[in-house]
């Protein structure tokens, strides 16, 4: 398991916490952006979400951002300069420029099963947390999507208190899928948030409270 | 009560709630959203509105050309090579004065094939008869199209309310959408005068001949001249439905300043930062942002814009082989007037290219310093050879 490095000089921008989803298409950075955004909102935030859309097809790199922020949220443009990256496939390190413009102490929320150490990739400027939320989705859904583990993760790191929001977001987004599988993502989501808490987070979380 | 919602749904539900009877479409990336989502809603038995599938944008333009002509209100939205193949029709509808209103969600057209967003698609339209309405933000967009059909109605032209693709198209954010009663008071039931009927046959967009064909050309000029006025004072009687203004123009400081930029839509966010931290620097600069189009709002442009030094003019489309298609009006417009003003023609954003708050700031500190105005220079080009090959 990886450990957040907690630095006490947080030069997060009291404005707007800006966040970036990258996976690979099929595994949902889309919705997990939206999800948190809803959440967020739900919060009494205000937020935006958006993926930048490149070719639609399964297994290419995907990135969603959002914004959180307590003033309206005006601009429209890509993130560039996030404070947290959400990496949903760990072989995107190697491949894509994931951590560009991550902010100085920025948090990296990284999915993956074998990451032993500090992957070489992440330098110490940053934060970083590696939870294996695909194994931890196969579990409870039966299929490797690290989407709810790893967005239950980001509320065990943040002091943004959106856990019964994401729940709650999860919950609508699924309606349609039924009871059983809205509650396994739930489940999922807070088997993420407990992971989190485990690697002993909870001293960090108000370093990128927006 | 504000809601967290998608662009294209929040646009649907303000379709929704202007009760349509017949909605028809033709899926195209980055418009797909809206039209599933009141596909959805007819299907569910939330809205009672006949939904049609058509077999392509030239037949799904058609249709609502067909519905309006049959005393029915309308919807149909496209984007891209989707607005460029129902040209005729459009340019049919206008000419046959029928208030449909459409949501165009601005997309580069092709070649080289591109889904992402500029407005080379709606201000190819420009002359096409059409309103044009262009926003900033998915909740200008449902007051807009709440709005466009009550102008397209009262004016008898038809309304194309221009929205971002994926930049507002595909973007969660806080959104108000108003009650069905609000919109029932603000919207009248739709009565068309001259609704195509069996039993009083008459023909609409029938022949005409050298001797009227310009009349009728003149006609149609000079209502949509004076939409300049129903579209002011509807926008003011939104307002007092909802306490959103919204004017034909809108000024960020534009009025009190030495420099001001001119854009149009989503860029506009983007813009204000860029303008706030100027102005923190202490530099005399606002934006002036072209909400309506069509018609061109040439007084408003004239009073916001004569008192500035110099003017930068930042748009995602141009005339090929002529230049920027807003920086020209602009131009025109003030010299009728006799106001000389240096105007810089900036083109950018084309075709997805994100314009980056960086950008903007260097465009209005490069333009502060030039002796000379830039004429149709594209903003953020790569050098030759630099350019990435596509996907």
């Amino acid at each position: 398991m990886g450990t957040v490095k907690d630095k006490t000089n947080a030069t997060t921008d009291a404005d707007v916490q800006e966040i970036r989803f990258h996976g690979r298409g099929g595994q949902g950075a889309v919705s997990a952006a939206a999800l948190l955004a809803l959440a967020a909102y739900e919060k009494g935030y205000q937020a935006q979400a958006f993926p930048k859309f490149g070719s639609e097809r399964r297994g290419a790199p995907v990135e969603a951002y959002v914004r959180i922020s307590n003033q309206p949220i005006r601009a429209h443009n890509q993130v560039y300069t996030p404070n947290i990256v959400v990496i949903q496939d760990s072989t995107l390190l190697k491949s894509e420029p994931v951590l560009q413009g991550l902010k100085a102490n920025g948090l990296i929320v990284l999915n993956s099963a074998h990451q032993p150490s500090q992957p070489e990739e992440i330098e110490n400027e940053y934060r970083w947390i590696c939870l294996p939320a695909s194994q931890i989705a196969e579990t409870h859904l039966g299929r490797p999507l690290p989407n709810t583990v790893l967005l239950g993760a980001l509320a065990a790191v943040t002091d943004w208190d959106i856990l019964p929001g994401l729940a709650q977001a999860i919950e609508n987004h699924l309606a349609k899928k039924g009871k059983r599988i809205t509650e396994k993502n739930i489940e999922a989501l807070h088997r993420g948030y407990e992971s989190a808490l485990q690697q002993g987070r909870a001293d960090s979380r108000k370093e990128i409270a927006p | 009560m504000k809601k967290l919602l998608e662009g294209s749904r929040a646009i649907a539900e303000a379709v929704k709630l202007c009760r349509p009877q017949i909605v028809a479409a033709y899926p195209i990336t980055p418009q797909t959203h809206i039209i599933e989502n009141l596909a959805q809603m007819v299907a569910d038995g939330d809205l009672a509105a006949e939904f049609i599938n058509a077999e392509s944008e030239f037949a799904a333009a058609s249709i609502v050309l067909g519905a309006v002509a049959g005393g029915s209100r309308a919807f149909t939205a496209t984007a891209s090579q989707g607005l460029l193949l129902m040209t005729e029709v459009l340019y049919n509808i206008a000419g046959m004065r029928l208030p449909v209103v459409m949501v165009c969600a601005n997309r580069a057209v092709s070649a080289p094939i591109n889904i992402f967003s500029d407005h080379q698609d709606s201000m190819t339209m420009r002359d096409a008869g059409w309103i044009q309405l262009y926003v900033e933000s998915n909740q200008e967009a449902v007051d807009s199209i709440i709005q466009a059909y009550r102008i397209a109605e009262v004016c008898e032209l038809p309304v194309m309310v221009c929205v971002d693709g994926f930049f507002l198209t595909h973007t969660f954010e806080p959104v108000e959408i108003p009650e069905q009663t609000q919109v029932d008071d603000f919207l009248p039931p739709f009565h068309f005068e001259r609704t195509l009927n069996p039993s009083n046959p008459f023909t609409l967009g029938g022949g005409s001949e050298p001797d009227n064909y310009l009349e009728i050309r003149a006609q149609q000029q000079a209502a949509l001249i004076d939409a300049v006025n129903v579209i002011q004072a509807i926008g003011a009687d939104y307002a007092k439905l909802t306490g959103r203004a919204y004017e034909l123009v809108d000024s960020y400081f534009a009025e009190q300043a030495d420099t001001v930029l001119v854009v149009l839509g989503s860029t506009m966010g983007a813009v204000r930062e860029v303008i706030d931290s100027l102005r923190e620097q202490g530099q005399s600069v606002g934006v002036l942002r072209l909400r309506c189009f069509r018609p061109l709002p040439a007084q408003a442009l004239v009073e916001y814009l004569s008192a500035a030094k110099r003017i930068i003019v930042i748009e995602k489309a141009f005339s090929a082989g002529a230049g920027g298609i807003v920086a020209a009006e602009v131009r025109a417009v003030l010299q009728q007037v006799g106001v000389l003003i240096p105007i810089d023609s900036y083109i950018g954003g084309l075709g997805g290219r994100d314009l980056k708050l960086t950008i903007i700031e260097d465009v209005f500190h490069q333009s502060s310093l030039a002796k000379s105005t830039a004429d149709g220079v594209f903003l953020d080009l790569k050098q030759p050879g630099t350019a990435t090959k596509q996907e």
